[in-house]
């Protein structure tokens, strides 16, 4: 079966990228999953495949999966690059994250985060958490159009 | 000085001064022109020390805050990673392993998930002392209503009978009220677990002049020898196995009544019930600790006002 749309997963502590990708196959996403282990990576991966969007849209993933604490450029920092580019301004991005501290609420909604989702502790949960997540973002969400190169 | 100078009081006016010896001093400034008489009356309080705690209490809360953003990021992350790698494990393994084996694994699991509760009753406990604060008009009876029905909902097999007095408000914030009600009624709730036909019941007494707000159920109570634990962050005076739970809920309910100037104390026997009385300031502050006094008890009978310092958060 092909994927029916990519993900990118901004994430840099590795057991977490791996429970992700379990957590995807765990509800049948069929989907490509794209890492990025830093905020600079992220934007590096975004910037060309939005830039690419006219002779590549398949690679201009679904939705991003955005930690928000990251080394260097942060989570936060990665949104706003990425709501002040043209070229990514309409990306779908999840703030996922293990705070639910209201500053970190409120600075995610502020440069326009599209939803913002805590990861919980029990697993059993974090997989319905990706679940929901993935079946909105890649199966019931009409994704932006991509913009004319 | 234009103030003054126009014939209005200046209140409250703060200003830094140097000492001779290079050290900094607060002033607060009360003055009032007498135009008629050419004078100018001001008085002058010195604050420092009152300054100087603020300043101290700021570098604390800013700690208090980076604490807070660290145990949110930091601490969650690899509890994650226990039970979802057990998990992998059970589900990979688990037929190699027996009977015990698997056992200790569901152990390790549970007792991921449960520190995984204990930091987040953690950081509920510290947002309530960071938070700040918003006061306006609350109508009490209509936030216990709402929890009331909220634990209803929640558990509906249950049949436990609400008596909320009506008309009781308060100036308070809202949201840290609405904390302290869940947590309240949410332990009357859980205490009254054993009992068919419970009574829980919200109301408020009027004590020198101040309401005094109170939540009282007919469940399980306490030992009042234990009452110094009760208001302690993760002091639990029952099994977790009788009655779950992180032993936060009273904890939380004392620093959100502090926060408004307020006291909290409690009234219980062992099989009888509690009562938690609180306050919302205004009343006469005379440095008394927060307590816990038991009721129908020999020493309560003796001595009704005797105060037992309890043990602080």
């Amino acid at each position: 079966m092909n994927p029916i749309g990519a993900i990118l997963l901004v994430e840099d502590d590795t057991d977490d990228v791996d429970l992700t990708r379990r957590a995807i196959q765990k509800n049948d996403l069929r989907c490509e999953i794209a890492i990025a282990r830093s905020g600079q990576e992220a934007l590096d991966y975004l910037v060309a495949a939005c830039a690419n969007s006219g002779r590549n849209p398949a690679g201009v993933p679904r939705v991003v999966l955005l930690d928000l604490k990251l080394p260097k450029v942060d989570g936060i920092a990665v949104l706003r690059h990425l709501r002040t580019d043209e070229r990514t301004r309409r990306l779908p991005v999840v703030a996922l994250t293990s705070s639910n501290e209201q500053e970190d609420i409120l600075a995610s909604h502020a440069p326009g985060v599209n939803s913002f989702v805590r990861k919980p502790v029990n697993f059993s949960d974090f997989v319905k958490a990706i679940g929901i997540l993935g079946r909105y973002w890649l199966q019931l969400n009409e994704p932006p159009p991509v913009p004319n190169p | 000085m234009r103030t003054l100078e126009a014939g209005q009081p200046v209140i409250r006016f703060e200003s830094r001064y140097r000492a001779r010896d290079g050290s900094y001093r607060w002033l607060v400034w009360n003055a009032a022109p007498h135009v008629g008489e050419r004078l100018v009356r001001a008085v002058a309080h010195d604050v420092t020390e009152r300054k100087q705690a603020e300043l101290a209490l700021q570098l604390t809360n800013q700690e208090l805050e980076t604490f807070s953003y660290s145990v949110s990021h930091d601490l969650r992350a690899p509890l994650r990673g226990i039970d979802g790698f057990s998990q992998a494990l059970e589900e990979y393994c688990g037929e190699r392993l027996d009977e015990t084996g698997r056992r200790h694994l569901e152990r390790i699991r549970a007792a991921a998930r449960r520190m995984g509760l204990l930091i987040d009753a953690l950081l509920h406990l510290s947002r309530v002392s960071r938070t700040e604060l918003r006061t306006g008009a609350v109508d009490l009876s209509a936030l216990a209503r709402m929890v009331a029905r909220e634990l209803q909902e929640r558990d509906p097999q249950r049949s436990v009978g609400f008596v909320i007095a009506e008309g009781v408000t308060a100036r308070g914030d809202f949201t840290l009220l609405r904390v302290a009600l869940e947590n309240l009624l949410g332990n009357a709730w859980k205490f009254t677990g054993k009992w068919e036909d419970a009574r829980i019941e919200f109301g408020v007494e009027t004590a020198g002049g101040w309401p005094v707000y109170m939540v009282r159920d007919h469940g399980a109570g306490f030992d009042m020898q234990y009452a110094g634990k009760l208001f302690g962050p993760f002091l639990r005076l029952h099994e977790a196995a009788e009655f779950p739970g992180t032993g936060i809920g009273l904890a939380t309910v004392q620093r959100v009544v502090r926060r408004h100037g307020g006291r909290v104390r409690a009234e219980s026997a062992l099989g009888q019930g509690t009562a938690i009385h609180f306050t919302l300031g205004g009343e006469e502050q005379d440095g008394k600790e927060d307590v816990a006094v038991g009721a129908k008890t020999k020493e309560a009978n003796h001595e009704p006002n005797r105060r037992h310092p309890a043990r602080r958060g």
